[in-house]
């Protein structure tokens, strides 16, 4: 208790130093306005912003926009990490399949998946499936790459051990090479999450009419910055809201792992 | 064939020529089957039933490598090498192994990481928890075994992997080094303890250490290996029987052993520079 309470003292300078940046940002963000006689158009100032944010949660407007693009991020990024926790593992546990399939991972990989949204239009057409599948193909590579990382990371007196006990290739994988793999999983599903909001909202640019990648394209349109500029306040507060779901993954996985 | 019978009557060492347990006869290695350096040459050695051998040596005379063979994790490029008259071509249930490092997996529990052993073979049983528990009282761990590795000191996890390897109850016990990176204090402890859980397991036990003094305390026999190629230089008997106690850690006998093994190490090296 009195540790915790030195700790939280210890870290309070921080953190009123990052509040007073903050506070810094913002009136560097308002003198600017002011003293390059910028007009709302270009750059709206911070407290225009914020009545926006304001204005969009009490009306309304934008949860549907949240929610689709949420939606596209959850989806995409589950059907992308069981993919790629899926094949990862079949490709470390198989030496002939790996051999065969590693070459196209790896040039699939070095593709940028962001380039394929207008043809997933094409495809899929204009509402949810093409950004889910972009973001599952996003989120993929970090998960299959892990996976098959820490698949093979496994000591080696780990492997004699379980070589003396004559454990058969099966019970080495489920009893050793799955539980180590859990740190590097859980790291490749932080990446995935984060990432997968990214390539929702990219997606959504290409060709949408809903979700908040749709909204800013709108807005754009309409030449409203203030509200495209709500738009990112509320993508960060959804970006870190998701990190902090990583956050608590991983937290889980560690005291499964050491105990508490 | 389980040796639980044979912990009774153990002979005495340097005593009657009793069928060996391990025989080891002709065993080179080589890293590379061809044209590799030499681990081992020409190595013979019998070891009989429910002795304890060291093996010492400096580091690079292929005691590990000894080790490896008779665990069957390696196959020697030359030579036979048996376990009751039966020719090693693989690990076996019947032979444990302790390493250097504990080992253990550390999202499972002191308990289950003893029992992993029998998970594999599918034999984990109420019987079998039970045994475990039994082990881990002996070792002074009661009260751990739903605890991680982690929250353990390196002492009391080496004694969790010293419990995992007896919970088979195996004929032979192989011990990689396996109180080199514990401190001295943690480290006689153990010795006593190992001495102690073996005698009262019967099994034969083959011991890789680059202490002399821990060869001397534990071991009916100290082989003395010299490196390049690896090859037995001499084999001692330890002049004290079995059981031993905390104590004879300073009797004469260990003592003027350990010295003469010293003098028989710093001879073969010299011998081995003069030979350059």
């Amino acid at each position: 208790m009195a540790q915790s309470s030195a700790t939280a003292r210890r870290a309070l300078p921080g953190r009123l130093l990052s509040l007073a940046l903050f506070a810094l940002a913002l009136a560097a963000w308002e003198a600017l306005i002011r003293l390059r006689g910028l007009p709302p158009l270009v750059l709206p100032g911070p407290a225009l912003v914020a009545r926006e944010v304001v204005a969009q949660v009490v009306s309304g407007d934008i949860w549907p926009h949240l929610w689709v693009t949420l939606t596209e991020v959850l989806l995409g990024f589950l059907l992308g990490s069981v993919l790629g926790i899926g094949l990862g593992a079949t490709v470390a546990h198989s030496a002939s399949i790996g051999g065969v399939l590693r070459p196209y991972v790896v040039a699939s990989q070095a593709m940028p998946k962001l380039a394929m949204a207008p043809i997933l239009v094409v495809w899929f057409g204009f509402d949810l499936t093409p950004k889910v599948v972009i973001a599952a193909l996003i989120s993929f590579f970090p998960l299959f790459e892990n996976v098959l990382a820490g698949l093979q990371a496994v000591g080696q007196d780990e492997l004699e051990l379980f070589r003396s006990l004559q454990a058969s290739r099966w019970q080495t994988f489920v009893k050793l090479r799955l539980p180590s793999a859990v740190p590097f999983v859980v790291a490749g599903l932080r990446v995935a999450l984060v990432l997968s909001l990214v390539g929702a909202v990219v997606a959504e640019f290409v060709g949408a009419n809903k979700g908040l990648g749709a909204l800013i394209v709108t807005a754009q349109g309409t030449m409203n910055t203030p509200l495209m500029f709500a738009i990112f306040v509320v993508l960060t507060v959804l970006g870190i809201v998701l990190s902090g779901l990583a956050d608590l993954v991983e937290r889980l996985a560690l005291r499964w792992r050491y105990g508490e | 064939m389980r040796a639980e019978s044979a912990a009774a009557e153990r002979p005495p060492p340097a005593a009657m020529p009793a069928e060996a347990k391990i025989r080891l006869r002709g065993v080179s290695h080589r890293f590379r089957a061809e044209d590799g350096v030499f681990a081992l040459r020409n190595v013979d050695l019998d070891i009989r039933p429910g002795t304890l051998v060291a093996v010492v040596g400096e580091n690079g005379c292929g005691k590990t490598t000894l080790l490896r063979l008779v665990a069957g994790l390696v196959e020697p490029t030359a030579g036979v090498i048996a376990i009751d008259g039966r020719a090693v071509d693989g690990p076996s249930a019947n032979v444990a192994l302790m390493f250097q490092r504990p080992v253990l997996l550390e999202w499972r529990s002191v308990l289950d990481n003893v029992l992993l052993p029998l998970e594999i073979t599918g034999q984990r049983n109420a019987g079998a928890v039970e045994y475990a528990g039994d082990l881990l009282r002996t070792l002074g761990l009661a009260g751990f075994e739903l605890k991680r590795p982690r929250q353990l000191s390196g002492g009391m996890q080496q004694r969790v992997a010293l419990a995992r390897a007896l919970i088979t109850k195996p004929d032979v016990l192989l011990l990689d080094e396996p109180f080199s990176a514990l401190d001295a204090l943690t480290r006689e402890a153990l010795q006593e303890e190992l001495l102690a859980a073996w005698s009262q397991s019967g099994a034969t036990a083959l011991l890789v250490t680059h202490d002399i003094a821990e060869a001397a305390f534990l071991a009916d026999r100290v082989v003395l290996l010299t490196p390049r190629p690896g090859r037995v230089a001499h084999v001692f008997d330890v002049p004290l029987p079995h059981p031993r106690t905390a104590e004879d850690r300073y009797a004469p006998e260990l003592i003027a052993l350990a010295r003469e093994v010293r003098h028989a190490m710093n001879e073969a090296g010299e011998h081995q520079a003069g030979g350059r």
